[in-house]
């Protein structure tokens, strides 16, 4: 049983609405737009699994994931992942969340604390214009900053979104003692990029099996070739299994670490990803390697986040690591949820 | 199926069925000392009938079978289990494979009273050896143009043909096999049960690519099987043989067969070259977790009394090419190529994977058979 289907065809329904191929497309031209979040926001879907007491929504890490994979599959250009992951981090240190977008600083290690003052610098940090908030866990504290504050050289990941490097010189920061630690954030952010990956694939499946019903080549339509339906196996492959791997491991991190179950997931979208871009590309020939088409605008999303908190190779080697050690392979896959660490 | 695409319910083990699988880990454990028994890959397992009858004596084949038949009354799900923890240490389950996983459900959903009170108790016993009578010298992957022929003669039917690549034939107590009652090319199927033993039917063995002889073909000469072991109706037969290939698909089986070498490999990953091979296992470590958790998926639908057909082909599709990826990888660290007569047996257990392992994507339909179904049922919507 989908756990929330009402609230799964509320948010297929206004993504699929609101996002249409040109508003996504002047976002990467033009920036973040505040109209979108306010739209977006006025649902309460930015905050969905966040404790109302806190300033959130409400509703189960489940339903967050349901919202960030209607985001991919639409390619929703807003940081709802990014401020999701920041209001967690307050959250987690009884901070009240603001409003408005906020974003995360991914791999913080190159940031230092002296006081409530940061200073240091991060690579690819997302969503940082527009945001009013970013957040990091910092020499054991979680730490918030005004983006005002630090120096940005403006930058863009492979969807051509904000993707910015950041330097700061003793920034005032908010700061609180944390509960979580930077691997936390990599496990909570892989779980919300598995999310929207999931969600970019079965978009891209739905886009490809409707152009190949409708292309005709040789007198028929090319769905008509069974070296074509291949493509289209493939894609809904990918799209089952890697949605299946998110809603196990979001349900095995409401009830513990899932550290097993997120590396696996991610490692397992990542690879997914890159197999369905593939098969996508080749059944829509040119017309899906021109801006022109909706397809790139998931494949590119694909791209990126496929190297975003835990790529293929360093989960692999994580995982890889945590079986040689103990166990074997069988006792770790059939384990029950959240109860072998990696 | 939901619309066009395809969905699976994430599912996990309840406490009952966790407790099954700690039983019968600690069964094998003891039942099956490591060199006590050959190790086999997957379905591809010994055949060895005592270890058969103590699986049957701990209640553990034909578990989804009715109660009121001598099954175990239980679910799909509890079957998986017990085969995961059997297929991971590749156990001799070459015996009762086929009657525990196909043959049984289908004479549960299909047969007479008198058959069901005949074989279920004894299949779930694990008393008795099914063989598959599918395929024939002229007919793989086109299924429907099997022309073995069974013709009604006196209180029974006469059946002249030859069917091929039957597993285990020489030592079946059974074979259901798929037999042409008219000319109808699918209306005109029937499913029988055959006694080997019968007059004019021969069964000779086929050396296999590793030189084992489980392979057989089986000749049917004017052998008269009486009509009480016709299963399902005259004319069933294309029906029901499909949806046994259904069951025959998306279990543990389609994704474990390697896991006796897998397992192994893990536990002596040498300094040779670390990163790689901790990398190459990691990525494998994560696709089990992924299959078993579709394998489940699929089991719970079964016992929701839904039949995931499709589902269960997309699952064997890529979960098959996965286990000969796995090949591949152990293959490629193994750094010499393994002896078959190797007197170690996971040397000579990888060699007979690597050159067996071609089948794995070829038995219980093709690679491209299963993707011509998945594309079927993905576009017609």
């Amino acid at each position: 049983m989908n756990q929330n289907p009402e609230l799964t065809g509320l948010v297929d329904e206004f993504f699929r609405e609101t996002f249409g191929p040109d508003v996504i497309t002047a976002v990467e031209l033009d920036g973040p737009s505040a109209a979108l979040w306010n739209a977006t926001g006025e649902l309460g879907l930015p905050l969905v699994g966040i404790a109302e007491e806190n300033g959130g929504s409400g509703g189960t890490l489940g339903e967050l994931l349901t919202v960030l994979q209607g985001a991919g599959q639409w390619a929703v250009p807003l940081p709802l992942a990014e401020t999701s992951l920041a209001a967690w981090l307050l959250a987690s240190c009884g901070a009240q969340v603001p409003a408005g977008p906020m974003t995360v600083i991914p791999d913080a290690s190159g940031l230092r604390l002296g006081g409530d003052r940061l200073t240091g610098g991060a690579r690819a940090v997302p969503w940082l214009r527009g945001a009013s908030r970013v957040v990091a866990v910092v020499d054991g504290c979680v730490a918030a900053v005004d983006p005002a504050a630090l120096d940005v050289t403006p930058g863009a990941d492979l969807a051509g979104l904000p993707s910015d490097l950041v330097t700061a010189s003793g920034v005032p920061a908010e700061t609180y003692a944390a509960d979580v630690s930077a691997d936390d954030v990599l496990l909570r952010g892989a779980l919300l990029r598995s999310a929207q990956i999931a969600g970019a694939i079965t978009g891209a499946y739905e886009v490809t099996r409707s152009y190949i019903k409708e292309r005709v080549q040789f007198g028929r339509p090319i769905a008509a070739f069974q070296s074509v339906q291949m493509h289209l196996v493939e894609l809904a492959q990918a799209a089952t299994l890697t949605t299946l791997c998110v809603e196990r491991a979001g349900r095995a991190a409401a009830i513990g670490t899932a550290s097993l179950e997120i590396a696996a997931t991610k490692s397992v979208a990542n690879r997914h990803a890159g197999l369905a871009v593939r098969a996508a590309h080749q059944a829509h020939g040119a017309i899906g390697m021109t801006r022109e088409y909706r397809l790139q605008h998931l494949t590119r999303r694909l791209h990126t986040w496929r190297g975003e908190f835990g790529d293929e190779t360093s989960l692999n080697l994580r995982l890889g690591a945590a079986v040689a050690r103990s166990g074997g392979i069988i006792a770790a896959a059939t384990s029950v949820a959240s109860t072998v660490g990696v | 199926m939901e619309g066009n695409r395809m969905r699976l319910d994430p599912t996990e083990l309840t406490e009952d069925e966790q407790a099954l699988r700690e039983e019968v880990r600690a069964f094998l454990a003891a039942r099956l000392p490591a060199g006590s028994y050959p190790l086999g890959l997957g379905m591809g397992g010994g055949v060895d009938p005592q270890f058969s009858l103590d699986l049957g004596a701990k209640g553990w084949l034909g578990m989804a079978l009715p109660k009121e038949y001598g099954g175990g009354g239980r679910s799909a799900v509890d079957r998986l289990v017990v085969v995961e923890e059997l297929l991971a240490v590749g156990a001799p389950v070459g015996y009762h494979w086929v009657a525990d996983r196909q043959s049984g459900p289908n004479i549960a959903a299909n047969g007479t009273a008198e058959q069901k009170r005949s074989f279920l108790p004894r299949i779930a016993r694990g008393e008795l050896c099914f063989a598959i009578g599918m395929s024939e010298p002229d007919s793989g992957s086109d299924l429907a143009s099997v022309r073995a022929k069974a013709t009604p003669a006196g209180r029974g039917w006469v059946i002249n043909g030859r069917k091929i690549w039957t597993t285990a034939a020489y030592v079946a107590t059974h074979i259901l096999g798929l037999f042409r009652t008219s000319g109808d090319r699918y209306g005109g199927l029937t499913q029988f049960i055959v006694d080997p033993a019968s007059d004019g039917l021969t069964v000779s063995r086929i050396p296999f690519i590793d030189g084992t002889q489980e392979f057989c073909e089986v000749a049917f000469e004017d052998v008269f099987v009486p009509d009480s072991m016709r299963l399902g109706a005259v004319g069933a037969g294309w029906g029901q043989n499909t949806a046994e290939l259904a069951l025959e698909r998306g279990g543990a089986d389609r994704w474990m067969s390697l896991m006796p070498v897998l397992e192994h490999w893990a536990a002596n990953i040498s300094g040779r070259v670390p990163g790689w091979a901790q990398a190459d296992l990691g990525s494998i470590t994560a696709r089990c977790w992924a299959f078993h958790g579709m394998s489940l998926a699929i089991a719970r639908m079964v016992d929701e009394g839904l039949s995931p057909a499709i589902e269960a082909a997309l699952a064997k599709e890529m979960a098959t090419r996965f286990e000969q990826e796995c090949i591949e990888i152990v293959t490629r660290h193994y750094g010499r190529a393994p002896q078959l007569t190797s007197p170690d047996p996971q040397e000579s257990l990888l060699a007979r994977a690597i050159l067996t392992g071609p089948s794995w994507t070829i038995r219980g339909g093709t690679t491209e058979i299963l993707r011509n179904i998945i594309a079927k049922g993905l576009t017609q919507a």
